[in-house]
């Protein structure tokens, strides 16, 4: 096992997959180190589902190169048998129960940790011996989960693997992925359209829109990357003006105002001294408000004139 | 390598599927062909039963679920499709061979009991019993590989084409073979076709069977590399 920190191990360029009437990834190149924990957001059909298909060679793209592990993966065992990738749509042999998919799964990951398959089956609370096509949505996913955790994968993906799950199921996947990840360091690459629920599981996140990359950043950059403020319109309005705005909102004289870029300590007096609020932005709203339009434009009526305002 | 044996491991990891099921099929198949033979008064001419093809068939169904659901499985547990598809072929030659060894010893049995005591003729079918032992058993195993190879082949096209790729299929199949009996009939081969069919034996059957067979595993290997699952 070579070591999982810092180098490079995924590497896409130009990459393009089309399918008959739609794109559903437009171009991408990207780079990805090891040893973090990813997070590919975006939302439903903006492309998470196909570029993770494409990296393990479970599907194919339209053209450009891929390299996972410093090779191409297509028909790669050698690349293959250190990736573990479910789908959120998987399939199942239609007589298998979960033991027996667990049971499959060790003779294919190396690494596979039976204990730690068994007590997530326990915390998840899985029938065991139930057919999987009886099981519900939830357990399905569970299945998944287990998988991909106990398998250990130097790569690991998991694609939207909180469906059907209720709010207590996914706190302890959430756990249990932090928990192992601390003790066997790999790759993680978690797909999710559920922001805020793994904001605090990343380190780096990847935002998808309509097959294009639209962000590839450090977590904590793009936390500090946004502000809201809050005040009476034409103050915010004022204070805003020259910055680069991403969303608006106002409710009688009150308005809120997302502006993109960091807040130094001078705009932070400057706000204070208008009497306006300024907020962090969730990674939630960040993403929501780079991947739709600004919102009408505030009037400005003269007020502005009346404040000494610095640019 | 490694990882093609465990193509066949998991494969076997439900033991219903590869050796269960088969084997019931099997004895299910024997049982009421017995008790049917016992119904029939005795006296009468060799009484002959199909019943042995039954286990063949199922080798057709499991062809296709091989490819419907263990194919996206095996993707899931990071297995080229090149592993796979050697892994659950070659896990099916070797069923496929113990089977008929299993039917020849089944055939010399009944042979030497008189046809189970009834008269019957259910493994050691005329044509085919007075053949070489080896020819008997390759006769058997090149007809099931056939079998599950249809299956395997037929579940690729669907998996990659769907509904359309089945369609296009079977109207080609058709209007090929609307295409020879309209050939034959013009040219008025007809006799020489049927001289040729009586001609043939259960060793030279078994030769065009396996030239079929070969054609639909190069078909079928084709057609998975570029399948998605």
């Amino acid at each position: 096992m070579t070591d999982p920190g810092e180098s490079t191990i995924i590497e896409i360029r130009n990459v393009t997959k089309r399918y008959k009437d739609t794109t559903a990834l437009d171009d991408v190149s990207l780079k990805i180190d090891g040893g973090k924990i990813y997070g590919l957001l975006g939302r439903n059909g903006a492309g998470k589902t196909t570029l993770m298909s494409v990296l393990t060679a479970q599907g194919f793209q339209t053209s450009g190169e891929i390299r996972v592990f410093g090779e191409p993966p297509y028909e790669n065992d050698r690349v293959l048998s250190r990736i573990c990738f479910i789908r959120e749509s998987q399939k199942y042999p239609d007589d298998f129960n979960a033991e027996q998919a667990f049971a499959s799964a060790a003779l294919f990951f190396s690494n596979w940790d039976k204990a730690f398959a068994q007590r997530l089956a326990d915390d998840f609370q899985l029938p065991l011996k139930r057919r999987i096509k009886k099981l519900s949505r939830g357990q399905l996913s569970a299945v998944g989960v287990i998988i991909g955790l106990a398998s250990r994968a130097e790569l690991t993906f998991f694609d939207e693997p909180y469906l059907g799950l209720d709010a207590v199921a996914r706190q302890i996947f959430y756990d249990r992925l932090v928990e192992d990840y601390s003790e066997h360091q790999r790759t993680i690459i978690l797909s999710s359209h559920l922001i805020d629920e793994v904001a605090n599981l990343l380190e780096h996140v990847i935002v998808i829109d309509k097959g294009k990359i639209m962000i590839d950043d450090d977590a904590e950059a793009i936390r500090g990357s946004a502000f809201t403020v809050v005040g009476t319109g034409t103050r915010v309005a004022a204070f805003t003006a020259g910055r680069e705005i991403l969303h608006r909102e106002s409710l009688a004289s009150l308005a809120s105002v997302t502006v993109q870029g960091r807040l130094s300590e001078a705009g932070r007096a400057e706000a204070a001294e208008l009497g306006l609020e300024v907020a962090p932005v969730s990674l939630q709203q960040l993403i929501v408000r780079r991947t739709m339009d600004p919102g009408p434009e505030l009037s400005m009526n003269g007020a502005a004139t009346e404040l000494e305002v610095s640019p | 390598m490694n990882r093609i044996v465990n193509v066949a491991r998991m494969q076997l990891i439900n033991k219903w599927t590869f050796l269960g099921i088969p084997a019931v099929i099997l004895a299910g198949a024997f049982l009421v062909t017995y008790l049917i033979w016992v119904l029939i008064p005795d006296g009468g001419p060799t009484v002959y039963s199909g019943a042995a093809q039954a286990v063949m068939w199922y080798f057709l169904a499991l062809g296709i679920q091989s490819l419907t659901l263990t194919f996206p499985f095996s993707q899931a547990m990071s297995v080229s499709r090149r592993t796979f598809y050697i892994g659950t072929v070659g896990l099916f030659a070797v069923v496929a061979l113990a089977i008929s060894v299993l039917y020849y010893i089944l055939g010399l049995i009944e042979v030497a009991t008189n046809g189970w005591g009834q008269n019957g003729q259910l493994y050691a079918l005329g044509w085919v019993a007075g053949s070489h032992a080896v020819v008997q058993i390759l006769f058997y195993f090149i007809a099931m590989l056939a079998l599950f190879m249809v299956g395997f082949w037929f579940a690729t096209i669907y998996k990659r084409w769907r509904a359309t790729g089945m369609l296009i299929v079977w109207i080609a199949i058709a209007l090929v073979l609307l295409g020879l009996v309209a050939l034959t009939t013009w040219q008025g081969w007809w006799p020489a076709v049927g001289a040729w069919f009586v001609a043939q034996t259960p060793l030279s059957v078994s030769g065009w069977v396996a030239l079929f067979c070969a054609a639909l595993a190069a078909g079928s290997y084709l057609t998975l590399r570029r399948a998605e699952p």
